[in-house]
């Protein structure tokens, strides 16, 4: 394995944070990574509104790991496709890095979504006709403007050669993903999360389809990643085993956060 | 670097878009052959038009005056534009092969070979006012040629291959290529040509003697039209004299004017000059002779543009279905672009470049392909007649012996230009509605 020390030098923001995978969210009065207070979100369903998120509070810090759990349908997705920029609440706040992102332009989210925000969806969510390799450069190509891509583009393939050889794939970097396993999109789809270097790392199921084992290496390799390069780690998850592995859990119901213990 | 990247996978990954390609491709190359083909036939018929006719005629009025051909002359060639004058003398007749039985079909003589307009001219005047050297030289085969070009009317002896008409002093006549192998004819060969003369015209009800005469074959000329040629043949003025037996000197003068100058306005010159030494006649441009034809073919021209029309909308419609379709099956990319953190525009610019990368190369397929085919459409021609064994161009029916092409680049490159702008513009619409999906549904989009 390469020196990921020296390919992925460490975010001199997040400071020394080994400590928060000790488990409890960290003590010392820190800003989050992100705040969210009283997010609300409905879909109108003809003269009726179906409120799924009905003011959430929740605070993310730098480096810890958060699993949220709920039945199906509880509004975990729309949860973290609002967290993520990706959806804008109906009302609330949500704070990224002190920025206050519900007021921000479409192009403006998408600009922190680029830089701070990485997806791992439970479908992989690879583009089928691009190689692992260039599946994982993408959030990087979408970032780095055509001309300074040019000057780039070699530093840039050297990160993604080494994340992907990290992830175990340095034999698949020129497969196309329907000539992957499950298990190896998803670390694709890894690499592609963590090739921005972000602040937060959002995933949905993202062990939802596949088997026990494979489960198993991804959730380890989340973790992982997570505590060595002090991602925030939020874990949409139906398994209570992998949720028990987080420093915080919560159940989302009715629309709202709860905490619960291990 | 993402859009241009992706774009070029999209599109390239997805035999649709080489559909689509072929097919933009196929309406430009078929716009560009037909228009080139149109041109060649547009400019081939001025040339010949232009060249058997001279760039004015002067018609006198036969009933009323014979002409003496130096006063009229004389009087077109007193205008500064006018470079030369040719008169020629112009009559129906019918001819036989001398020696052989007349064909019949019928009750009609066979085929109109043996119809023709005789044409009798001066010689050096008609090569000085029309393309006639020209005609002369275009003979194929060596042994159809004349003599001696400067007087195509002279036959040596040597050439003669009847006895009978050894000693005759024959009259003469050139005749066209096309003739010459239609009928398996020679050079020395002898035709009798009949026609009704003038007196026979004179009172009406009075039974009429044709004028018939036997003239020796000098050679062949070739216009390279069909249709001129298999119904003119020429002669010398006073040999055309003394077998119609007419006292005219002038049935149309051939004017050439020199190229600066603008024939409508000379030609009203020349007829209000003609009017006032109190010749009347009709005075008209070679276009003003064959305006019939030529507005036909310019027509036919401005159709295809109103085919061209149809043919962009076809263009468009295709790729904007594909690029539609395209779209509905990305919808899952643009929410992973999406959370990617691709802005709208950038999810937009990703369609429109694939857009644009099939129009462009469909346009440019289309563009080398037709200038291709169209420079070599009379060997493709040629290769598909041979493989299917039919005739696909007729020349009996085109006047020509081969597929006329003009290729007009900026012309064929405006075809190809606005059919790859009509195009790209139409895959704004897909690329917009790209833009404009929601990230999260695209996401959860089955
Ligand atoms: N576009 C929409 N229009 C209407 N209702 C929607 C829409 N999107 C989501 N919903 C509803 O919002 C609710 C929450 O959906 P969401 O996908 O967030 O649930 P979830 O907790 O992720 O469920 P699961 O565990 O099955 O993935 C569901 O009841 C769903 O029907
Ligand atoms: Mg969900």
């Amino acid at each position: 394995m390469n020196d990921t020390g020296a390919v992925l030098p460490a975010d001199s923001d997040s400071g020394p944070t080994s400590m928060a995978s000790a488990g409890e969210a960290p003590q010392e009065p820190r800003e989050p990574v992100l705040s969210a207070r009283n997010l609300v979100r409905g879909y109108r369903m003809g003269e009726q509104t179906l409120e799924v998120l009905a003011g959430t509070h929740v605070d993310l810090y730098a480096g810890e790991s958060v699993a949220i759990m709920g039945r199906s349908g509880s509004g975990k997705s729309t949860l973290l496709h609002s967290l993520g920029l990706l959806d804008r609440p109906d009302s609330g706040s949500l704070v990224v890095h002190g920025v206050e992102t519900t007021t921000l332009t479409r192009s403006a989210r998408a600009r922190l979504r680029n830089k701070r925000i990485g997806y791992v969806f439970q479908f992989y969510h690879l583009i089928p006709e691009l190689s692992a390799l260039d599946n994982a450069l993408l959030p990087r190509r979408i970032e780095v403007g055509p001309l300074r891509w040019i000057g780039k583009q070699k530093e840039m393939r050297e990160h993604a050669r080494a994340l992907l050889d990290e992830l175990g794939l340095s034999t698949r970097m020129a497969h196309k993903p329907s000539q992957l396993s499950g298990g190896e999109r998803q670390r694709v789809a890894i690499a592609r999360a963590l090739m921005s270097e972000p602040t937060l790392l959002l995933c949905d199921e993202p062990t939802g389809n596949l088997d026990e084992r494979t489960s198993e290496v991804i959730a380890d390799l989340l973790f992982q990643v997570s505590v060595e390069r002090s991602h925030t780690l939020v874990l949409v998850t139906h398994d209570s085993d992998l949720a028990a592995r987080a420093d915080r859990r919560f159940q989302l119901h009715e629309g709202k956060l709860e905490a619960f213990g291990a | 670097m993402y859009r241009l990247h992706l774009a070029s996978r999209y599109t390239f990954a997805r035999p649709v878009s080489y559909l689509a390609m072929v097919a933009i491709g196929l309406a430009v190359m078929a716009l560009i052959v037909v228009l080139s083909i149109m041109n060649g036939f547009l400019e081939e018929t001025r040339s010949f038009l232009r060249g058997t006719t001279a760039d004015i005629v002067v018609f006198p009025h036969q009933a009323r005056y014979a002409y003496s051909r130096d006063v009229l002359e004389g009087a077109v060639a007193e205008h500064p534009d006018v470079a030369s004058a040719c008169a020629r003398l112009v009559r129906p007749g019918i001819f036989k092969v001398h020696g052989r039985p007349p064909v019949f079909h019928g009750n009609s003589l066979s085929a109109s070979q043996h119809q023709v307009l005789v044409l009798g001219v001066d010689a050096k005047s008609e090569i000085k006012s029309t393309d006639f050297a020209e005609y002369l030289d275009r003979v194929e085969n060596p042994e159809f040629r004349v003599a001696d070009p400067s007087d195509p009317f002279d036959l040596p002896v040597e050439d003669i291959r009847e006895r009978e008409f050894l000693y005759t002093q024959s009259p003469t006549v050139l005749i066209s290529e096309e003739m010459m192998r239609g009928l398996l004819l020679q050079r020395g060969d002898a035709l009798t040509i009949v026609t009704v003369p003038d007196s026979a015209l004179q009172l009406d009800g009075a039974p009429v003697r044709p004028a018939s005469q036997t003239f020796l074959v000098t050679g062949a000329y070739n216009t390279g039209h069909y249709s001129h040629d298999q119904a003119n043949v020429y002669m010398s003025t006073e040999d055309f004299r003394s077998w119609s037996g007419t006292q005219h000197e002038v049935s149309e003068l051939y004017v050439a004017v020199s190229p600066a100058a603008d024939l409508s306005v000379v030609r009203d010159e020349l007829d209000a000059k003609l009017r006032s030494i109190g010749l009347a006649g009709q005075v008209e441009t070679w276009e003003d002779r064959h305006r019939v034809w030529l507005g036909a073919v310019e027509n036919e021209r401005n159709i295809l543009l109103v085919i061209f029309l149809f043919f962009l909308l076809l263009v468009c419609t295709i790729t904007f279905s594909v690029l539609t379709m395209m779209v509905q099956q990305k919808v899952r990319d643009i929410g992973i672009l999406s959370a990617m953190g691709a802005p709208a525009g950038g999810v937009g610019a990703v369609f429109a470049v694939c857009g644009i990368y099939i129009a462009t190369l469909g346009g440019l397929f289309g563009l080398v392909s037709g200038v291709a085919l169209a420079a070599n459409i009379n060997k493709v021609k040629d290769a598909l007649e041979n493989l299917l064994g039919i005739e696909i161009f007729k020349k009996e029916i085109y006047a020509f012996s081969e597929i006329p092409v003009a290729l007009d680049h900026t012309l064929n490159i405006a075809i190809a230009g606005v059919t790859v702008v009509g195009a790209v513009l139409i895959c704004m619409m897909p690329a917009f509605r790209a833009a404009r999906m929601d990230p999260v549904e695209a996401l959860r989009h089955e």
